[in-house]
């Protein structure tokens, strides 16, 4: 922030060229000598702790009334922050100090504070540190709010320079890596991480006043089940056993609704052993829901509900900006089936083929699939082709949200068959700006056919040791009423609803690829 | 539909065609709801009504289940499984269909029990419609043509009394009560009502069989831990009661904490759960490995150091609530993953922490009890001694760690600490005390032990440990006021530590030396020791605030809360030992 009271600072820090090694090791070696001077003083470069009366956002709105000139010295006013800019006129310093809300000027006149205090504010304050003052309130005769200070205390001394300000950081690898310097330069950071929070805070508040139960399930699985991922693998040592990192929630939430709980969710970790990308960090954060006596139906209603609410809770609205897009989150959103879609993109009713052969050859003449659609020549079902043709062709194209219905039942091992079509499953997944956020199904119920599907996925998975989850499907024999089943990506939501166009910029500590 | 509160002949000659079990329309039952009753449906009605009342005085000679049923109990598990899916199999082939999609409920069986508990005995309420699921917990028959359930549901049960005369046809009604068993999940609709002798009934026209239970559910109570862990579904469906009630206390707790801190102007936070390297406590980690990136992670055991680098990130006061991992045995307190809140407030010290602990703790215990003392059961809710009162009244006892300990061994230890002099005294007071120090002895780990062994069961009530040596201490800043100690205290409850919490070290350099000493005892042997984070320590170097740092494990504040001995007990899922049986 450029101060209004300074033309130009006649001794400004001078910029700082973070690369270059040996400057670092001086700024540091100079950094350290201050400690030792600022200990001489009878300061104490890392104090115990500060007794803060108001925060910068408090400052500026108490304060808002004081026209230029006026001042408060009735209130005595304690803060603390980081100093962000210092300019330095003889007998007048200007600081700026930033805290979690947001800035104030700190107005230093010779004058007005002990001589020695004067001295070492003038001389040991670098930008970077974190300091306390006190002092009393006045808005200066450029306009801008201060804190007159009458003394004030080194809270903790920095011995690293922040980056220019001007410039920030530009190389986007080291931002994450100094994630933490990120934050201080950048307060949309900040933003993102406290608007992140909010929306984790208002989808338990919507689930609570459902009466869902929020529970915790185990992270350390001994079979990696729910979902179709390679997953990490660790090794516990006093039991001498194998185990996996969860890869979905989704086995042992239901394992609750066998018990009796007709309505749990769970917040957690999940991790997948994949590669690194812009929607994708090994660990996330997934929302899984159950609801006994619901069926897919069911949750589309909940889902549309609840995005609908997050997004007023925590935007204020349900017209958002995403990227170039408008995007309309007020329920209800489209539904359509796959193969609709499928249909009204390529012309093409692959379901009403009697064989896949000759559905492949129609979509030849149309659009020339066999070039564009991945793994053409094995594709050997009606099922898997529809969806393949659904994710080469479609999912881009989805970017109001859409729910996508009727996922074939090859693709779709934990779903219950559809109640009109046993080709497909009554499953839906939710579109929005061509990127999946949630999936859904009414859920798969009878041991019998479970036990079935999940053998033939385990003949066609490329993951894991193929070992059947044999306590889940003992679970399922003691009888699991018809459930409605929803999970949805934590971070895809965040990052839709903060304009964030990749999932490193809503997580606070990303994964990187090592240096 | 089989309703007899159809409201034309047509509607009931229609729907008498179809099969009695099958396929519920979603959007009937609404319909029904508010139409009249016809004055033949009425008459109906009136008539099936005596006659029911007639049959319930035969409930009290229900017999538990016919004499087949009783047959089937005596299987063993695997011919149970064998016959019932045989059972579920012909079913099929007739028609029925054993898991339907959909049913729906016209409200939870709790809120059924709220809106008709105060009905008098005998009361039906003939023109109401109502559509309940749950699970038969018992099912008992006076006659071929009356049959008794307990339907139980979301923590509450409710009676069905089904009687052949309100069904559309004998043959429908034979088919699907000889196929129910105790344990299958149904659906019914019918009238609320109370029996002669006053119980909570639903009279049904319509029951569905949502989902068989094809194994036998356990006869008698279940009380066999292993069974009780390892399948909790069944723990939860046998003890409704009290395992139900421990998980919601759980959920209830957690939300008190959350509430607590977001009240405070904490914000909730993330951070990652695998890491390059392993620090922040001292605890051996899961290791697991990256494909893509082929490298080694570990699991974290804390947050600590993340969350710290938020605050110095400019995010002054924040919390997460998560798991951690500790690859180390199974036993009566620990899980291999765990739950702990951990919360950094810029600005504050261990003093304004103890406060505010207080305040947190009390609170939470008034919100769920009323009052400030607890009773529990150090050996387990099932032994037969008596329970001891935890009185959590503001504000809790303070006791400095080295006093305690001093005065209880009757000498004041050498100084410095961290001198030979003092190791030497230790590893002879161990000795001659005859408490056992497992190697590597280092003077933090003999000074841990002897602390646990005399003055850890003196904290019952809730007791503030303080300022303990910054041997011990890594990560906690040197005490303003004594040289050697840090600002430092665990919570104490029932002898057992319940938080752990310090006024943060945010001197770089300082941090550095205390992870060079903590390498020396990792050399020396000790797996537990801290490993140097050099990430953390340039993040120190931006500068940290003064800061105040909080840990808490919640499974143990469960477990007190739910007077609970065993982890086990608050985990729905913990981890077992794997089976040696097969």
């Amino acid at each position: 922030m450029v101060s209004k009271d300074s033309v130009q600072p006649p001794s400004s820090t001078p910029s700082l060229a973070i690369e270059k090694e040996e400057d670092m090791v001086a700024l540091k070696k100079q950094r350290m000598n201050k400690i030792e001077a600022l200990q001489a003083a009878g300061f104490t470069p890392f104090a115990y702790r500060w007794n803060k009366t108001h925060s910068a956002l408090q400052l500026q709105t108490t304060y808002e009334y004081l026209s230029p000139g006026e001042q408060d010295t009735r209130v005595e006013i304690s803060f603390a922050g980081r100093v962000k800019s210092k300019r330095t006129f003889g007998k007048l310093i200007f600081l700026t100090l930033e805290d979690d809300t947001g800035n104030i000027q700190l107005y230093v006149e010779q004058q007005v504070m002990a001589r020695d205090s004067f001295r070492c504010i003038k001389s040991l304050v670098d930008i970077g540190d974190i300091i306390g003052v006190q002092g009393w309130i006045k808005r200066t005769e450029k306009g801008e709010l201060s804190i007159v200070a009458k003394d004030w205390q080194m809270l903790s001394k920095s011995l690293l320079p922040l980056p220019d300000k001007f410039h920030g950081i530009t190389d986007v690898a080291k931002r994450y890596r100094l994630r933490h310097v990120d934050m201080i330069v950048h307060p949309s950071v900040r933003h993102i991480l406290r608007k992140r929070a909010s929306i984790v805070s208002a989808i338990r508040a919507f689930l609570e006043r459902k009466q869902f139960v929020e529970v915790e399930t185990p992270a350390l699985h001994r079979i990696a089940g729910g979902a179709d991922a390679t997953p990490f693998v660790t090794y516990h040592e006093a039991l001498d056993v194998k185990l996996t990192l969860r890869i979905a929630t989704e086995l042992f939430l239901k394992r609750c609704i066998v018990g009796g709980f007709e309505r749990v969710y769970e917040i957690g970790r999940v991790f997948r052993n994949e590669g690194i990308s812009t929607r994708h960090n090994p660990e996330f954060t997934s929302l899984e829901l159950y609801e006994a006596y619901k069926d897919y139906e069911d949750m589309m209603l909940l889902t549309e509900q609840l995005i609908a609410w997050v997004a007023q809770q925590v935007c204020g609205t349900t017209e958002i900006d995403y990227m170039e897009e408008k995007i309309h989150l007020g329920a209800p959103f489209r539904r359509i089936t796959m193969n609709e879609l499928v249909k009204e993109t390529l012309q093409v009713d692959i379901l009403s083929y009697d064989e896949v052969t000759s559905a492949k050859s129609a979509l030849e003449i149309q659009c020339k699939a066999s070039e564009n659609v991945k793994d053409w020549d094995s594709i050997d079902s009606l099922g898997k082709l529809l969806a393949s043709c659904f994710e080469h062709y479609c999912e881009k194209l989805l970017v109001q949200p859409t729910f996508v219905l009727d996922y074939p039942i090859e693709i779709s091992p934990l779903a219950k068959r559809h109640r009109k079509d046993p080709r497909l499953t009554e499953r839906f997944e939710l579109y929005i700006a061509g990127r999946e956020l949630a999936n859904a199904f009414s859920e798969l119920n009878d041991p019998i056919e479970q036990r079935e599907r999940l053998i033939r996925q385990l003949e066609e998975s490329e993951h894991g040791d193929k070992e059947l989850d044999e306590e889940f499907l003992v679970a399922l024999e003691q009888g699991m009423p018809p459930t409605g089943g929803m999970g949805m990506g934590i971070d895809r939501l965040v990052m839709l609803l903060t304009n964030s166009s990749s999932i490193r910029q809503v997580i606070a500590f990303p994964l990187l690829k090592p240096e | 539909m089989q309703s007899s509160f159809s409201s034309s002949t047509e509607d009931k000659d229609s729907s008498a065609t179809s099969t009695a079990w099958n396929g519920v329309d979603m959007t009937e039952v609404a319909d029904t709801e508010k139409k009249p009753l016809s004055k033949n449906a009425q008459k109906r009605l009136e008539k099936a009504q005596r006659k029911a009342e007639k049959a319930q005085n035969k409930e009290s000679q229900a017999t538990p289940s016919s004499k087949k049923n009783q047959d089937e109990e005596e299987l063993d598990p695997t011919q149970y499984l064998k016959l019932r899916t045989k059972l579920i199999e012909e079913a099929r082939e007739r028609g029925l269909d054993p898991y339907p999609h959909k049913f729906q409920t016209t409200r939870s069986i709790p809120s059924y029990v709220e809106k008709y508990q105060s009905l008098q005995a005998g009361d039906h309420l003939t023109d109401v419609v109502e559509s309940l699921a749950g699970r038969i917990i018992s099912k008992r028959s006076a006659s071929s043509k009356l049959y008794f359930y307990d339907l139980r549901a979301d923590g509450a049960k409710v009676q069905i009394m089904a009687d052949a005369r309100h069904a559309n046809s004998l043959e429908d009604f034979s088919f699907i009560h000889n196929l129910l068993r105790r344990g299958d999940i149904v659906g019914v609709k019918g009238y609320p009502g109370k029996s002669k002798k006053g119980e909570l009934s639903i009279f049904p026209t319509h029951v569905q069989l949502l989902s068989p239970c094809l194994r036998m559910l356990p006869k008698f109570a279940l009380k066999d831990p292993e069974t009780r862990f390892r399948q909790r579904y069944l723990d939860l469906i046998m003890n409704a009661e009290v395992t139900r009630e421990t998980f919601t206390k759980r959920a209830k707790i957690i939300q008190f904490v959350r509430q607590f801190l977001g009240d405070n102007g904490f914000l909730e936070v993330e951070t990652p759960m695998m890491n390059t390297i392993a620090g922040g406590a001292t605890a051996k980690p899961f290791v697991t490995f990256h494909n893509e990136l082929d490298m080694k992670m570990y699991m974290r055991v804390a947050p600590e150091l993340y969350l710290k680098m938020l605050v110095v990130g400019g995010l002054d006061r924040v919390y997460e609530i998560g798991k951690n991992f500790r690859n180390e045995g199974i036993d009566m307190t620990h899980n291999p993953e765990f739950t702990s809140c951990e919360f950094y407030a810029a600005y504050w010290d261990y003093q304004d922490l103890m406060n505010f602990t207080e305040q947190m703790l009390s609170g939470l215990v008034k919100e769920l009890t009323g009052g400030y003392v607890i009773e529990y059961h150090p050996e387990g809710k099932e032994s037969s001694s008596e329970p001891i009162k935890i009185d959590f009244t503001p504000p809790f006892r303070r006791l400095s760690m080295l006093d305690a300990l001093e005065e209880h061994l009757q000498e004041t230890l050498p100084r410095p600490l961290d001198g030979e002099e003092a190791h030497k005294r230790l590893e002879e007071i161990c000795t001659e005390r005859n408490v056992a120090c497992p190697e590597p002895r280092t003077t933090a780990r003999m000074l841990d032990k002897l602390f646990g062994e005399y003055i850890e069961p003196q904290c019952i009530h809730p007791t503030f440990v303080c300022d303990h040596p910054a041997i011990m201490s890594p990560l906690a800043k040197y005490h303003r006021k004594t040289a050697g100690l840090t600002e430092r205290f665990e919570l104490f409850v029932n002898g057992k530590e319940l938080v752990n919490a310090y006024t943060e070290l945010n001197n770089p350099t300082v941090q550095r030396q205390r992870f060079l000493e903590s390498a020396k005892d990792k050399a020396g042997g000790d797996e537990e020791a801290m490993v140097h984070d050099e990430d953390f320590c340039v993040a120190l170097e931006y500068g940290l605030p003064p800061t105040a740092g909080w840990g808490m494990g919640l499974d143990r504040l469960t477990m007190l809360l739910t007077d609970n001995n065993n982890i086990k007990e608050v985990l729905l899922f913990p981890a077992m030992k794997p089976r040696t049986d097969s």
